[in-house]
């Protein structure tokens, strides 16, 4: 699984904060309010506690024979409270359902000892607090209050404190989306930039003015564009200054071959041979240089305009002494936005091709629809073989292996390699596939030429 | 036999050129500066005149306005540069052709050839004048009028005019033209262009809202006939 992205990464980051204080908060306000209330009923449960044993004292002592159960009964205990007194043995309001088990154990004793004592017990599921208050006559007098409705009371101030640790989280991520989506404003700012760049625009810059605080961000930017296009600048001009340097001598080595050419006869039969070899080389070196130097011009974006496709290729086909009628349109208009320059070589390339391995052209078609436009290229010949698809693309290659039935015809290598060029220039693709009952088809799919 | 002035400055290209166009039945004479090259057309008249673009002293752009300016001979750059920027200037200045070095030369002597052909008399009904609104041609005197007053074209400008006057009302194709005007059987479609550009801005009162020369969106150009 791929890393998260930087808008994800920075917004569970925010959320993650935001949870981590929120519960910290949390957890402190629950434990001081906890604390508090607890202090405070325990404060409450003693005094009341030490209330209702002063009356069942008083009712001890002011009677010889006390109905200890009439004392106990007589007190105001609420539905929260039950009173205990063990004298001799336990005696309480009403039958004892397991009360007693609820005093523990090292409170009767701490009891004994004469003091005071106050235990918070688990009563049937339930938190209560046993206060525990030496009488006189070693009569120990327990008021066990329970604390079922201060527990729901945490109980529900946990639950409120959690929902909004929650929400807080919630609310982080909040921030941390939008603080990203400002954040990254400056840097999509940048990845269109650059984008304008590679389709060839190179007076794309940054304005640094828009975001003060990435100033350095754009600068750094818009100078590195500037130091890539002065390279991109000179690499143009050396380009060139090559070409002008090459095509010069070669117009010299061209007419010269042409007066070789013209007076071949004349010539003994080996000097006329190497004559020959010469004249042949000039013009295979003019393509080579004309296709080197196209291949050189990739930066260069698609100058589109609208073209009529179909006029384009049988123009194409007559200048190639094919008959223009192998020139089919399939559907869709023929007047596309291409670069003329480009498309009229792709067909120049493709038909030379065909010419020179698969025994010539036999079927031009243009199809184009809202999608995009397509041509396809037919020929008869031997096809191309599955491991030879990819390659034939590539710069320099001629029937590259033992298994192409495909010779190398004379040509440059670079003519399939141009025409993926000019197709990866109109942001199209180019391949080639088997032609129903034998034979290579070329389709060059080109998008948004309508 | 035809004259051709080859104005090139390095002497090894001018000398191939000049035996190769001889070669091909020209008459041909080399000229390794502009000012050469001018002084040699004005002593002796050729029938086309080669120009290279980068020249010393006069530049070859200078050299075919000066040459324009005199007469309205065929004139085919030959240059080493092949920005589209240059071609257009090139043609701009008024040349009527663009090749790129290095070129055949058969393709060379081909182009030669359909410029020569381009001097035959327009094939045009033989009326004295066609009239398209306030722009008037005159077939056979090889002149153009706006409003009355006569405006200076060349050659192939007239030629260009003519082919669109005589199918008046009628698209025709940038190859089309190509074929009628310069004699090319496909080729550089900008050679139309740039031309259309320099008579529109000659024959038209806004040639950013031409009147009498349209272009039709990826069909090609037509004379209005009113």
């Amino acid at each position: 699984m791929g890393r998260a992205g930087l808008r994800a990464r920075v917004t569970t980051g925010f959320a993650a904060g935001a949870l981590v204080l929120s519960l910290a908060m949390a957890s402190i306000s629950y434990q001081l309010v906890r604390q508090s209330l607890i202090a405070e009923r325990e404060n409450a449960a003693v005094r009341a506690a030490y209330y209702d044993a002063a009356i069942v004292e008083a009712g001890i002592n002011n009677n010889p024979t006390p109905d200890i159960g009439t004392v106990l009964r007589s007190l105001d205990t609420g539905d929260s409270r039950q009173a205990v007194l063990h004298l001799d043995e336990w005696h309480a309001r009403s039958a004892d359902v397991g009360l007693t088990d609820a005093i523990p154990t090292r409170l009767q004793e701490h009891a004994a000892t004469g003091r005071v004592g106050v235990q918070m017990v688990d009563a049937g599921g339930t938190p209560a607090l046993v206060v525990a208050v030496p009488l006189a006559d070693g009569a120990v007098f327990y008021e066990i209050d329970s604390m079922a409705e201060l527990d729901h009371t945490l109980r529900v101030l946990a639950l409120v404190l959690t929902l909004v640790a929650l929400g807080t989280a919630g609310a982080g991520a909040l921030v941390g989306w939008n603080a990203t989506r400002y954040v990254l404003r400056p840097l999509t700012s940048v990845a269109n930039a650059a984008k304008e760049i590679t389709a060839g625009r190179q007076m794309a810059r940054l304005d640094p003015a828009t975001e003060p605080d990435l100033a350095r961000l754009t600068t750094s930017f818009n100078h590195m564009v500037d130091q890539l296009s002065a390279r991109m600048e000179r690499d143009r001009r050396f380009a060139a200054d090559v070409s002008h340097e090459l095509r010069s001598p070669l117009q010299t080595l061209a007419a010269a071959a042409s007066v070789l050419d013209r007076r071949r006869d004349t010539l003994d039969e080996r000097t006329a041979l190497a004559a020959g070899l010469i004249v042949d080389e000039v013009d295979r070196f003019q393509r080579l240089v004309n296709d080197l130097l196209e291949l050189a011009r990739t930066d260069q974006p698609a100058d589109r305009q609208e073209v009529d496709v179909a006029e384009l290729a049988r123009q194409t086909c007559r200048d190639h002494g094919l008959d223009p009628g192998i020139v089919t349109v399939v559907g869709g208009p023929v007047a596309w936005s291409v670069d003329r320059r480009r498309i009229r070589q792709l067909f120049d390339n493709l038909l030379d091709n065909a010419a020179g391995y698969g025994g010539g052209a036999t079927e031009v078609r243009l199809t184009a629809d809202a999608e995009r436009c397509r041509i396809e290229v037919d020929d008869e010949g031997p096809g191309v073989s599955p491991e030879d698809k990819p390659l034939i693309w590539s710069r320099f290659v001629r029937g590259r292996s033992q298994s192409s039935s495909r010779a190398d015809g004379g040509g440059t290598g670079l003519g399939l390699a141009l025409v993926a060029q000019h197709a990866a220039a109109h942001d199209g693709t180019a391949e080639v596939l088997d032609r129903p009952g034998g034979g290579a088809r070329f389709r060059i799919d080109l998008p948004d030429c309508l | 036999m035809p004259g051709v002035l080859v104005i090139e400055d390095d002497d090894r290209i001018r000398l191939s050129l000049v035996m190769a166009l001889e070669d091909e039945g020209y008459t041909a004479r080399g000229a390794a500066t502009a000012e050469e090259g001018l002084a040699a057309q004005r002593a002796q008249a050729a029938d086309t005149v080669l120009v290279d673009l980068m020249l010393p002293g006069i530049d070859g752009f200078e050299c075919i306005r000066q040459l324009r300016r005199v007469d309205d001979v065929p004139i085919v750059v030959v240059s080493a540069r092949d920005d589209t920027h240059d071609i257009v200037a090139a043609l701009e200045a008024g040349a009527d052709d663009y090749v790129v070095k290095p070129v055949a030369i058969k393709e060379l002597s081909a182009r030669l050839r359909a410029l020569r052909r381009r001097a035959r008399p327009v094939a045009v009904d033989p009326v004295p004048v066609l009239s398209f609104g306030d722009l008037q041609i005159l077939p056979e005197a090889g002149e153009v009028r706006v409003g009355g007053e006569t405006v200076a074209v060349t050659r192939t400008e007239f030629q260009l005019l003519c082919e669109l006057a005589e199918h008046a009302g009628r698209v025709l194709s940038r190859q089309q033209l190509l074929q009628r005007v310069w004699g090319y059987d496909g080729g550089d479609e900008r050679l139309v262009d740039v031309h259309i550009g320099r008579l529109r801005a000659k024959i038209e009162k806004d040639s950013g809202a031409p009147r009498h020369l349209v272009t039709v969106r990826g069909l090609g150009y037509k004379l209005l006939v009113s």
